[in-house]
């Protein structure tokens, strides 16, 4: 009678301590979307949730809908996939996890009381053991904060995941509706060289051309009309790809894109800080921070357990039916302090000045991807500034002036049609310019404020790598 | 003569020139410039010898100065801007102001000294072409002189030996100097005015130019492909007409300084070719001609009487030289179906018009804007319609009531009654137009792969 008391006493003393870890509401998304807020636009970002039932499912479904009945914009296609994109969903779920895990480590685990009934012969050995990891009660704070640094980390690696899906949605949708221009000017080419090579068979008809010129404006045309094909097979990859970060299906995917791609803003983005912004912001940096914390806690942790590396406590009741009772607290070490304990920090100093270095390199990898990515941004502005002001004019001057020429006779048709397909492909060409400043943006969005490549590749592997080799 | 004693002997040459240079520097002539292609009718001499001047389409003669009985002119070679036709000017090389420069008249028998100065960025010197001169003043750049430098001025002296019609241009870089427009007249009068007597004497030098449509300045390198083919650097209609009085006697004196020759063809008369840049043809050997073909670097002088009043055309009977600026690539549209297919070039390029497929005309009857600074391919307005010409194209105006020395433009002439010709207003037998032909056997095969060719 006396054990048992003894018993419920050790039970309620851990309860004691564990009591205040909660599972979060919605796994902590809330966090999660605070820090979006500052990375993403407005119209972007919608409330983040993770569909656990079919209520918010049909909720959901109605959200994208309503969305998809309008012509999509960037913004518009990003809030889609952050509602909509199901390994987005299963980050969450991670996400989930990993509270799950913070809870748990709130807690102590459960005694373990274990009743063995011996039978020697005529001799009964009730053996009955109570066993209590009573290092658990020292060390429960330090696995709590640990635990809660794991969890914290989870939430920036999902803001991370909401970036990464942002910026590959956003980059998806520039290509999709650049390529849909590209498939739309690529059909005026093909008209040009139609026209070349219909007046030309005139002409060949009436005997004013050679076989041979003839054939080779028909030779142009067919090889436009296959330039044309390949564009509108593009324009479909890019186009399905999109759909596919939006995970969308069915008539969802009849979705409409703008007729062009946003113009360039007035200046381009000055950023003199990317080194500093990418430092402050990142969420791969502020993830590496907090793991580098928990490591040295955990080394702190390590140092306090040195000498009691794993010390249990356990109730031994060995009754023999033939001998008195013994009864009494048995303290066990199942291998020798020291040279654990020396093992044991030797390896969490390891894992300490591991993750230093790694979140060295990543710091240093971090700026020059921003540095990288601003200059990228940069390029990609003048370039596409050059195209808008200056190609793009000059070409179409140009044609203003074989236009006149044309009327003065001094030069054909033929030159005049040759002339306006250089000046579409020059227009093509500025769209592609277009389109990869607006890319060139989004990376550089992420490149500051979302993580890197590489980190990304934990988490949605497979949009960003079938973007890069797009 | 070895290089050496070649040399020595120019040397000598120079010196003597070097010392004419030194006497005149002191007064320079001054030099005269126009500033307009207009054609200025020159007075008669004020001093020196008399004669009857020459009229120089398009441009002018240039005035003199008498010094202790020698006639000094001042030429200054330098870059110009020369109207070739309204609606389009040329940076050209010319002297005085324009191209071609001056028209130097003198007196045969006359010692005629000319300063040239060089206002051009390179050397440059002057050949008399035609003329009977000491071999040192014959200004062969390199061979009877040496160049003069930019910024220098040399004396040329000799006696104007033969009457007769010569010019003058560059012999140093000789090629670019000319197509660059560096040229000019040169009329040597008989001593005695009443020979050969003419009532009016006109004078210009055929030239050809290349300048891209849009662009003013030649390409010098161009050797036979030029588009611009002028008399005195101007095309038509910028060519001011001949204007003669009913009966007087009309003398044309030509030179071709371009690198093709020049059939000119004079419409309602017949004249005589009476002389050549070699002197004067015995009037017992110069023949008659409708058309007289003017080679590279000849001189022809012809002469008519103007006895049959009208507006006569007057031009090079090459038919691509009464052309201005043209694209010689472009293929042939006629009888070519270009409407459906208008559409669709239409839809790429607006403000596609298409052309050429009944032929050529309406581009004259249609004012299509054109790059800036090119004249029309064909063009002029005249009082029954469209001229549909270029280049070397003018009018010789034979009038009645034209005043003897009023070279002004009488405007169009009027026919008088039943001297035109007229439409045909009786009953009309049907007359098809022939169908565009099929002409080859290939042609099949054409029509095959058109009707294979889906799109």
């Amino acid at each position: 009678m006396l054990t048992a008391t003894r018993t419920l006493l050790a039970l309620s003393l851990p309860l004691a301590f564990a009591g205040c870890a909660q599972l979060q509401p919605d796994a902590g998304l809330g966090q999660v979307q605070q820090e979006m807020q500052t990375r993403l636009p407005a119209a972007a970002l919608p409330a983040l949730a993770w569909d656990k039932g079919s209520a918010t499912a049909e909720q959901r479904r109605a959200q994208v809908q309503a969305l998809l009945d309008e012509p999509l914009t960037a913004d518009t296609a990003v809030r889609i996939a952050l509602l909509n994109n199901g390994e987005l969903q299963a980050r969450f779920a991670e996400l989930g996890l990993a509270d799950a895990d913070r809870v748990i480590a709130s807690r102590l685990p459960n005694p373990a009381l274990i009743l063995a009934r011996q039978v020697q012969g005529a001799s009964v050995e009730i053996d009955r053991s109570f066993l209590f990891d009573l290092l658990s009660l020292f060390t429960l704070p330090a696995r709590r904060d640990i635990a809660t640094r794991r969890y914290q980390e989870s939430q920036l690696a999902t803001a991370a995941a909401v970036m990464a899906l942002a910026t590959e949605t956003r980059k998806a949708w520039y290509d999709a509706v650049a390529a849909a221009q590209t498939s739309r000017y690529l059909t005026q080419v093909k008209e040009a060289a139609d026209a070349a090579a219909e007046l030309a068979r005139n002409m060949a008809n009436v005997g004013n051309m050679s076989r041979r010129d003839a054939l080779q404006e028909q030779a142009f045309y067919a090889e436009a009309a296959a330039q044309r094909e390949e564009a509108q097979a593009a324009e479909t990859a890019a186009r399905e790809r999109l759909i596919r970060l939006m995970g969308l299906w069915g008539q969802q995917t009849a979705f409409q894109l703008p007729e062009r791609l946003p113009d360039l803003p007035r200046h381009p983005e000055q950023r003199s800080e990317v080194e500093a912004i990418a430092m402050r912001d990142r969420l791969d940096v502020l993830m590496a921070k907090r793991e580098i914390e928990g490591l040295a806690k955990s080394l702190g942790l390590t140092r306090a357990t040195r000498y009691v590396n794993v010390l249990e406590v356990g109730y031994l009741n060995n009754s023999f039916n033939d001998q008195p009772r013994q009864t009494g607290a048995e303290v066990g070490l199942l291998l020798p302090l020291f040279d654990w304990g020396e093992a044991r920090n030797a390896r969490a100093e390891a894992l300490y000045l591991q993750a230093l270095a790694r979140t060295r390199d990543l710091a240093s990898r971090a700026r020059s991807q921003a540095r990288e990515a601003y200059v990228r941004y940069r390029t990609a502005y003048d370039l596409a500034e050059a195209y808008r002001k200056v190609i793009v004019p000059l070409r179409k001057q140009i044609g203003e002036e074989n236009l006149l020429r044309y009327n003065g006779m001094l030069i054909s048709v033929f030159e005049l049609l040759s002339d306006s397909r250089a000046q579409i492909l020059s227009v093509n060409a500025a769209i592609q310019a277009q389109r990869d400043y607006w890319k060139a943006d989004a990376d550089l969005q992420n490149a500051l404020a979302g993580a890197s490549p590489r980190f990304d590749a934990l988490s949605l592997a497979r949009p960003a790598q079938s973007a890069s080799s797009h | 003569m070895n290089r050496r004693q070649f040399f020595t002997h120019s040397g000598v040459g120079l010196l003597g020139a070097g010392l004419i240079s030194r006497a005149a520097a002191a007064a320079l002539p001054e030099a005269a410039s126009a500033d307009s292609a207009a054609t200025q009718i020159p007075v008669a001499p004020p001093n020196g010898r008399p004669f009857h001047p020459v009229i120089t389409l398009n441009g002018w003669s240039l005035p003199w100065r008498m010094k202790n009985s020698v006639k000094e002119f001042h030429l200054i070679a330098e870059p110009v801007v020369r109207e070739i036709a309204p609606g389009m000017v040329a940076h050209l090389w010319g002297y005085n102001g324009q191209s071609p420069g001056p028209t130097i008249e003198v007196v045969e028998g006359d010692r005629v000294r000319v300063f040239v100065t060089n206002k051009l960025p390179e050397p440059t010197t002057i050949h008399w072409h035609g003329q009977i001169l000491p071999n040192g003043m014959d200004g062969v750049g390199g061979l009877t002189q040496p160049q003069i430098p930019p910024g220098k001025t040399y004396v040329y002296e000799f006696i104007a030996r033969h009457a007769g019609t010569y010019m003058y241009h560059p012999h140093a870089d000789e090629m670019v100097q000319m197509a660059m427009g560096m040229m000019g007249f040169w009329v040597t009068h008989p001593k005695d005015p009443n020979t050969m007597r003419v009532d009016r004497d006109f004078v210009f030098l055929t030239n050809a130019y290349d300048i891209e449509p849009g662009a003013y300045t030649p390409k010098v390198n161009t050797m036979l492909d030029f588009n611009l083919w002028t008399w005195n650097s101007r095309a038509f209609p910028g060519i001011d007409p001949l204007v003669c009085r009913l009966g007087d006697k009309v003398r044309i004196r030509m030179g071709n300084l371009t690198m093709t020759n020049h059939p000119i063809h004079l419409h309602g008369h017949r004249f005589v070719v009476a002389g050549t840049d070699g002197g004067w043809i015995a009037p017992a050997a110069r023949w008659p001609e409708v058309t007289v073909d003017i080679a590279v670097g000849q001189m022809r002088a012809i002469e008519f009487t103007a006895d049959n009043p009208g507006d006569w055309a007057f031009h090079c009977h090459k038919a691509h030289h009464t052309m201005n600026a043209m694209g010689h690539q472009v293929p042939t549209m006629i009888g070519v179906d270009q409407q459906k297919v208008a559409e669709k070039i239409s839809r790429l390029i607006p403000g596609y018009m298409t052309m050429g497929s009944t032929g050529m005309s309406e581009m004259s009857q249609m004012q299509m804007p054109l790059p800036p600074n090119t004249l029309p391919m064909m063009t002029g307005e005249g009082p029954y319609g469209p001229i549909e010409m270029g280049g070397m194209f003018s009018v010789v105006k034979v009038r009645r009531d034209q005043k003897p020395g009023d070279y002004s433009d009488p405007g169009w002439y009027q026919q008088p009654p039943g001297t035109q010709a007229y439409e045909w207003l009786g009953e009309l037998q049907p007359a098809p137009r022939a169908a565009a032909g099929r002409a080859r056997p290939g042609d099949m095969e054409m029509r095959v792969k058109r009707n294979g060719h889906a799109h």
